[in-house]
């Protein structure tokens, strides 16, 4: 596969959204939303059903017009010539059902601009690529609802696009097709593809994400690469355990609560707590055999994060995508 | 060049269809059989009798009426005749009214006593579909009754044929290269009518392909990886375009086998197919009219299509279209009755109604061509205006899913700006 050219500034953010929003009637989807999306990453654009993921994808993708704000692609506008560099599996996709799969994967291919030799022969690829290769001349009704979508996936990807917003591209699938989907889109980065990810399951982006944003209700909550955001959160417990039958002590600092389970102690700290003040004083009392600072997955963030900011005073349900 | 490749997947889905090779072949068979049949009927109705009950005080005019009757040759008529010498005529009526009602005889009719003065006549008769019975009576008495008066006013035999002469008329159609005698004027009548049920036949066919089509392409959530790609603009106009062409591939192959036919001198009951029926003139204003008629129809049909999720969601906007699509075939008698006439020139200028009350106008006599131009000018406009609405509706209620939508929601939607 080719690599992709070098642009002039190649470093600068490959997508770029200046407040932007979106209004469905008295509903504001979508508000004032900033984003810089960094080329050759994936970026996890994650939140809540209903947060804003689809209509800021759509706007992105000039399937709907933003109200107001800005989109830039490598720092042109948004336009017909830049669809075609960007690859979209929306999360209510579908395929005509009476075609064949290759054809269809050709024509989807044709829509990006590729020439139709070209798109068919890319779509046989690719078919082969996701285990489908027997199913080329197959009608799309004759597939299963997880080969389809496999189907769509691969649509996404055919034209070497440089940039692809995938819409919760795994729902639905079984673990060895999300295996198979994850090495694809790992794949494509290498290749120098920039891949978003939105998606409301977290652990999945966070096995894939270099970098992610938080939306809410609209609003965007926190951006940054995953380590950033990581450790912008503090740390909310420690795992402990003791190679004997010991007790952590009761005055412990910093230590606020603590409960045990299959002989690991968790101790619930405080957001100022010292460490290694803490893992002095429990050596003090015996042999520690374990002592992990565990950062927040991204579902604590994300529930901390979301309760922040809907306890900050935000009616609930003034939002849906 | 992605509509191309958007208009190539719509024409050939549709014509890699079992369905389009079934209406290829069912379409013409149905226009033959409706055209055909009628013909064969009218034929072979000589070997169906109908028999008559005829009260004839005096013997007046039996035998003249059977000799004019026998002239007829479609039908075979069987005279009864019911005896009124030795009882009342009104036993004798109500006789014959029995056997009508006992289907003994189709109809009846009674003669007055002094017919030859007089001159009257009672028809009897079961239904009212033996009007066209009464059709071949009526001459048939007369020319009894003015042979009658003849011979009573004493008018020899010969005189009496020479009075009795008929005009014996000729056709002639005069056309832009001259004169020409036109022998068979009502095969032409036939082909210009068949033409048009299949003009309207196809634009609301493939019009409503284009409703179900955007509806698919809707409900299979197919249209949002579409989008990515291409703007809805295109994706309707392409769509338009694929069908319109798999419409036209299809007369295409009707116009081809019909010449192939005519030129083998095929022929069904007597009717020959005659391809040269089919004109030039006949053939282009027959694609320039389903071009702009499919057009105005499928942009219609493409934009109410975008706003529902079912068929059955549509119904409410399709049928006020397809209304619009009939409206001409009811005015087509209005209009070939007259066709140069003021209320044909104007009607056949409405751009709903142009496609078929043109194209019949175009069919039976040629209208000045400005008239020919004017409409198509004014069909494109509306064709224009329509693709307007159409895409408006198309782009803000292809993404739209949930209940079916409301004309108020058309109305909403047509008044936001764009």
């Amino acid at each position: 596969m080719s690599e992709i050219p070098v642009r002039p500034d190649p470093d600068g953010p490959i997508l770029r959204l200046q407040d932007v929003s979106k209004s469905y009637g008295a509903v504001r989807a979508v508000r004032d939303i900033s984003l810089a999306i960094p080329p050759g990453a994936i970026y996890g654009f994650l939140g809540p059903n209903g947060a804003g993921k689809t209509t800021t994808i759509r706007s992105i993708m000039g399937i709907i017009l933003p109200d107001s704000g800005t989109i830039s692609f490598r720092g042109q506008p948004l336009g017909r010539n830049t669809l075609d560099r960007i690859g979209y599996l929306p999360e209510e996709r579908g395929l005509y059902r009476k075609m064949k799969c290759a054809e269809h994967l050709g024509f989807l291919g044709e829509l990006k601009g590729l020439p139709r030799r070209e798109a068919l022969s890319r779509a046989r690829e690719w078919l082969e690529r996701l285990d489908l290769a027997e199913w080329g001349d197959r009608k799309v009704d004759a597939l299963s609802k997880g080969m389809q979508q496999k189907v769509q996936f691969a649509a996404t990807f055919l034209f070497e696009p440089e940039l692809v917003i995938l819409d919760e591209p795994f729902s639905g699938l079984d673990p060895l097709n999300i295996e198979l989907l994850r090495d694809v889109i790992v794949e494509q980065r290498a290749r120098g593809c920039t891949v978003i990810f939105s998606t409301h399951m977290l652990a999945e982006a966070e096995k894939l994400c270099d970098s992610i944003c938080l939306i809410d209700g609209g609003l965007k909550i926190l951006d940054g690469s995953l380590d950033e955001v990581r450790r912008s959160f503090p740390l909310k417990s420690v795992r402990v355990a003791f190679a004997a039958d010991v007790e952590p002590p009761a005055d412990l600092p910093g230590v606020i609560g603590r409960t045990r389970a299959e002989g690991e102690w968790r101790l619930e700290i405080d957001q100022d707590t010292d460490t290694r003040a803490l893992l002095t004083a429990l050596a003090a009392a015996g042999p520690v055999s374990l002592f992990s600072a565990n950062r927040p997955t991204l579902d604590e963030i994300f529930l901390a994060a979301v309760r922040r900011r809907r306890g900050a005073g935000a009616a609930p349900g003034e939002a849906r995508a | 060049m992605k509509t191309w490749s958007i208009v190539r997947r719509e024409y050939l889905e549709r014509v890699r269809t079992r369905g389009f090779l079934i209406s290829t072949v069912l379409v013409p068979l149905f226009m033959g059989l409706i055209i055909v049949v009628p013909m064969l009927l009218s034929q072979s109705g000589g070997e169906e009798q109908r028999s008559i009950g005829l009260i004839d005080p005096g013997r007046q005019v039996t035998e003249s009426l059977r000799r004019a009757l026998d002239e007829i040759e479609r039908e075979n008529f069987a005279l009864v005749t019911i005896n009124v010498e030795r009882r009342s005529l009104a036993d004798g009526v109500a006789e014959m009214r029995d056997m009508i009602r006992d289907e003994a005889i189709d109809s009846g009719v009674v003669i007055d006593p002094d017919f030859v003065n007089t001159r009257r006549a009672a028809f009897y008769s079961k239904s009212v579909s033996s009007m066209m019975l009464m059709d071949d009576l009526r001459p048939a008495l007369n020319r009894v009754l003015s042979e009658q008066r003849f011979q009573r006013a004493g008018v020899s035999d010969s005189l009496r044929v020479y009075l009795a002469g008929r005009a014996q008329w000729e056709r002639i159609t005069v056309t832009a290269e001259g004169e020409e005698t036109e022998q068979d004027e009502p095969s032409a009548f036939i082909v210009a009518v068949t033409m048009i049920m299949i003009l309207y036949m196809m634009i609301l066919f493939y019009g409503q392909h284009t409703l179900t089509g955007v509806i698919e392409e809707k409900n299979s959530r197919v249209v949002e990886i579409l989008l990515s790609s291409v703007p809805t603009s295109n994706l309707m106009l392409g769509k338009v375009l694929g069908i319109g062409m798999a419409g036209l591939t299809q007369f295409a192959i009707w116009t081809a086998t019909l010449t192939w036919l005519s030129g083998t001198g095929f022929s069904v009951g007597g009717f020959s197919l005659d391809g040269s029926l089919l004109t030039p003139v006949i053939l282009v204003s027959f694609v320039v009219n389903f071009v702009l008629g499919f057009f105005l129809f499928a942009m219609l049909y493409a934009g109410v299509g975008a706003l529902c999720n079912t068929v059955q969601d549509s119904q409410q906007f399709a049928t006020p279209i397809a209304m619009c699509a009939i409206i001409p075939v009811l005015l087509l008698s209005l209009v070939i009755r007259a066709p140069d006439s003021t209320v044909a020139v104007v009607l056949s200028l409405i751009p709903l109604f142009t496609p078929i009350l043109m194209f019949m106008r175009v069919s039976v006599q040629t209208p000045p061509l400005w008239q020919i131009l004017l409409s198509w000018v004014l069909m494109i406009a509306t064709i224009l205006a329509a693709a307007r609405v159409a895409g408006k509706l198309y782009r803000l209620g292809i993404l739209t899913h949930g209940s079916a939508p409301s004309w108020r929601t058309v109305m909403k939607i047509l008044r936001q700006p764009d």
